[in-house]
């Protein structure tokens, strides 16, 4: 019995060296890195020990990029979670037919499907401060007080980045949420219809109770992803203006890549797993619960 | 006989072609320009060099210009680094340079006495510690260029030669109802260029030079915050949503005639030639930064010629400079002159009447120019520029001050000034 063990473990091992080598070995690699003034064009490096983590907890940059990333993920989480469960409640409902419920649900999914860099490149014209839609909407309706260069306002550019990811993934959590509801008793509808219950009484006390689980994976999915972020920024701002759109990954990108500080940049990321580690043990954890 | 024969001869043409093949070296070649005409351009360069050298084979690899700033940085630190690659001179290559990345091509230089046929004013930027180690590829400066007709609308009749005549023609110029100047600085190395010559004309010449060196610039003399308030000046008459547009938008809107006047390189004017409407080219005139009564030389054109280098870790040195020669010679000059209407460092490279006339007078400031002021971007560490830059853009958008801006040069200049 014992060496039936040993010999299934030999079937374990690739996948664990696989893991071992291209995943567990770069983390700490970054973490030692992390204790090094290094760039990524050199092999020198002078040893600093934890200098890095110290001058980032002074750096407001990091906690303007901090910030940032919990403001993407509460807007991501009340939009993209709590819109479109409120979308797929409806189009799953009684309130549209199913051909139109069918179209929508299509409609709403496409851009989460679109590269970023092309729904990036479009929203980028939709802002632009000269032939944007968005300033020529505002004149065309009388509001051209309210025009401005909504990218490089520091008021207003990283909600403005913010809004172009909840146009673009609320279909896909709400996708996933029209397969959970799709996925409970009818015969729970059909008693609640009986007992008198309108549309409203049936999301409260059927449909939202009974997806619990798929909306919690949902809003952990969101968040980890609100402190994974680094495309949309970087290709909409690049952290400007004046650093005010910086997240996390732009902010380790910037320091890395274009200011020469590698190990830095690797005490940012650090940072950046510890955060994105910690969200994923909740997530295990709600996964247990539910 | 005949089986014999044909066996003998089938040996010896596997073990010629196997020889040439073994022979062949391939020499990775990497550029920013991943647009038309310039790709052709360098298409043209590889086919013509792999025919007169068919012992060598050029892979091209191109990046776009603010990407390529960021991969160059990446792929020197590997085994896949370029044999030859673009770079800016200045402190942008001079970090490779200390970090062992580029070819020191003096010697390649000297044999063959190439080293001569260039002009010496445009190979200067690439020498570090006495040595060489890059080409240029294009002459650039930073000139104004105006349109002629808007000025003489506004009863303007020769471009300013000093700051108070730019100011006065500013204010002729608004009254016509535009905003004089285009300008668009979404990327920073925009106003990069304004602030190298305001620095340059506010600083002494000795106390700037020391300055762009990291190790020992401290960016305390009172001229740096005299040059921002000069730029500051200027900022009404800017375009609105400076910091929100490209350099390429506002170039369009100099060219619909919505805008007086623009400080452009003088490798841009080719390309308004090929972008603009037609016959743009004879409405427009230049003239450079005007002159200060600060205490730097007032002479000096911003500006540094683009070039390329050979990477230390390169296995075939001798082929990846010789392809850099001629990518940089004067055959392949004269071709870069024809198909992009850029000078490349080439003494000599063709007689005034071969080319547009306003091609020729700005080329020949530059060559005229006692020296030439590095583009601030490219001249500054990383760590001041990241710095330099945000500041910039701040006081373009007039949230904050000159001296608030040096003061936190300064900081950061301190705290590079420690890892020297």
């Amino acid at each position: 019995m014992k060496s039936k063990a040993n010999f299934n473990i030999l079937f374990v091992i690739p996948a664990l060296l696989i893991v071992l080598v291209f995943m567990y070995f770069p983390i700490l690699m970054n973490f030692f890195n992390s204790l090094y003034r290094m760039t990524s064009y050199s092999n020198a490096r002078t040893f600093v020990g934890f200098q890095h983590y110290a001058k980032i907890s002074s750096d407001p940059i990091f906690y303007t990029a901090l910030k940032n990333n919990a403001l993407y993920a509460i807007f991501s989480v009340v939009f993209q979670v709590g819109f479109g469960m409120l979308l797929a409640i409806l189009l799953e409902g009684k309130f549209v037919g199913r051909k139109i419920g069918t179209f929508f649900r299509n409609v709403l999914f496409i851009p989460s499907i679109i590269s970023i860099p092309a729904v990036a490149l479009l929203w980028y014209f939709i802002y632009h401060p000269r032939i944007g839609l968005l300033n020529g909407i505002l004149a065309s309706i009388g509001l051209d007080s309210l025009k401005t260069a909504w990218l490089a306002n520091p008021n207003t550019a990283i909600y403005s980045v913010i809004m172009m990811s909840q146009w673009q993934y609320t279909g896909y959590i709400m996708v996933l949420l029209v397969v959970a509801i799709q996925k409970i008793p009818r015969e729970l509808y059909e008693s609640a219809e009986i007992d008198g219950a309108n549309e409203f009484r049936k999301a409260i006390h059927i449909t939202i109770p009974s997806i619990r689980s798929m909306i919690s994976v949902c809003t952990i999915i969101t968040v980890i992803g609100s402190f994974k972020l680094f495309s949309e920024i970087y290709i909409m701002t690049g952290g400007g203006p004046y650093n005010t759109t910086q997240v996390l990954g732009t902010y380790m990108y910037r320091s890395a890549f274009l200011f020469d500080e590698m190990g830095y940049g690797s005490a940012v990321a650090v940072i950046i797993f510890v955060i994105t580690f910690g969200l994923s043990l909740v997530q295990l954890k709600s996964f247990k619960s539910t | 006989m005949n089986r014999k024969f044909i066996s003998l001869l089938l040996i010896f043409a596997f073990v010629f072609s196997a020889l040439a093949f073994a022979e062949t070296v391939t020499i990775k070649f990497l550029h920013r320009w991943t647009q038309e005409p310039d790709r052709s351009f360098f298409e043209e360069v590889v086919k013509e060099f792999e025919k007169q050298n068919p012992n060598v084979k050029v892979e091209v690899q191109t990046v776009a210009n603010d990407p390529f700033k960021e991969k160059i940085k990446v792929i020197l630190g590997t085994k896949d680094a370029p044999d030859v690659f673009f770079s800016w001179p200045g402190e942008f290559t001079n970090r490779f340079i200390r970090a062992g990345n580029i070819l020191d091509i003096t010697s390649y230089m000297l044999k063959d006495g190439s080293m001569f046929d260039y002009v010496g004013s445009q190979l200067i930027p690439f020498i570090y510690d006495g040595a060489l180690y890059g080409l240029p590829y294009r002459l650039d400066g930073k000139v104004f260029v105006y349109n002629k007709e808007i000025f003489k609308e506004a009863g303007i009749d020769h471009p300013p030669a000093t700051i108070g005549e730019f100011m006065d023609d500013l204010e002729k110029l608004a009254a016509l109802g535009m905003a004089p100047i285009a300008f668009g600085n979404i990327r920073p190395w925009a106003v990069s260029h304004y602030i190298a010559a305001v620095n340059q004309k506010s600083v002494p010449e000795d106390i700037w030079e020391i300055d762009v060196d990291p190790a020992v610039g401290t960016w305390s003399d009172p001229g740096y915050v005299e040059a921002l308030k000069i730029y500051s000046d200027l900022i009404p008459y800017f375009n609105d949503y400076t910091n929100a547009i490209s350099h390429d938008d506002a170039r369009a809107g100099f060219m619909q005639g919505q805008h007086a006047m623009m400080y452009v390189e003088i490798v841009e004017i080719p390309e308004i030639e090929r972008e603009g409407p037609e016959g743009f080219l004879d409405k427009i005139g230049v003239f450079p930064f005007p002159a200060t009564d600060g205490p730097g030389n007032q002479s000096y054109l911003v500006g540094y010629p683009e070039g390329f280098v050979v990477s230390s870790n390169t296995k075939h040195p001798e082929e990846a400079v010789a392809f850099l020669k001629f990518l940089t010679g004067r055959e392949m000059g004269r071709l870069e002159l024809e198909m992009l209407g850029w000078f490349n460092g080439i003494k000599n490279l063709v007689s005034p009447e071969e080319v547009k006339p306003i091609i020729y007078e700005t080329t020949q400031l530059i060559l005229d120019s006692n020296k030439m002021v590095n583009w601030l971007d490219s001249s500054l560490h990383a760590k001041i520029w990241s710095v330099y830059s945000v500041e910039l853009q701040k006081l373009t958008d007039q949230i904050t001050t000159p001296a608030k801006v040096m003061e936190e040069v300064q900081k950061i200049a301190s705290e590079v000034r420690k890892e020297f």
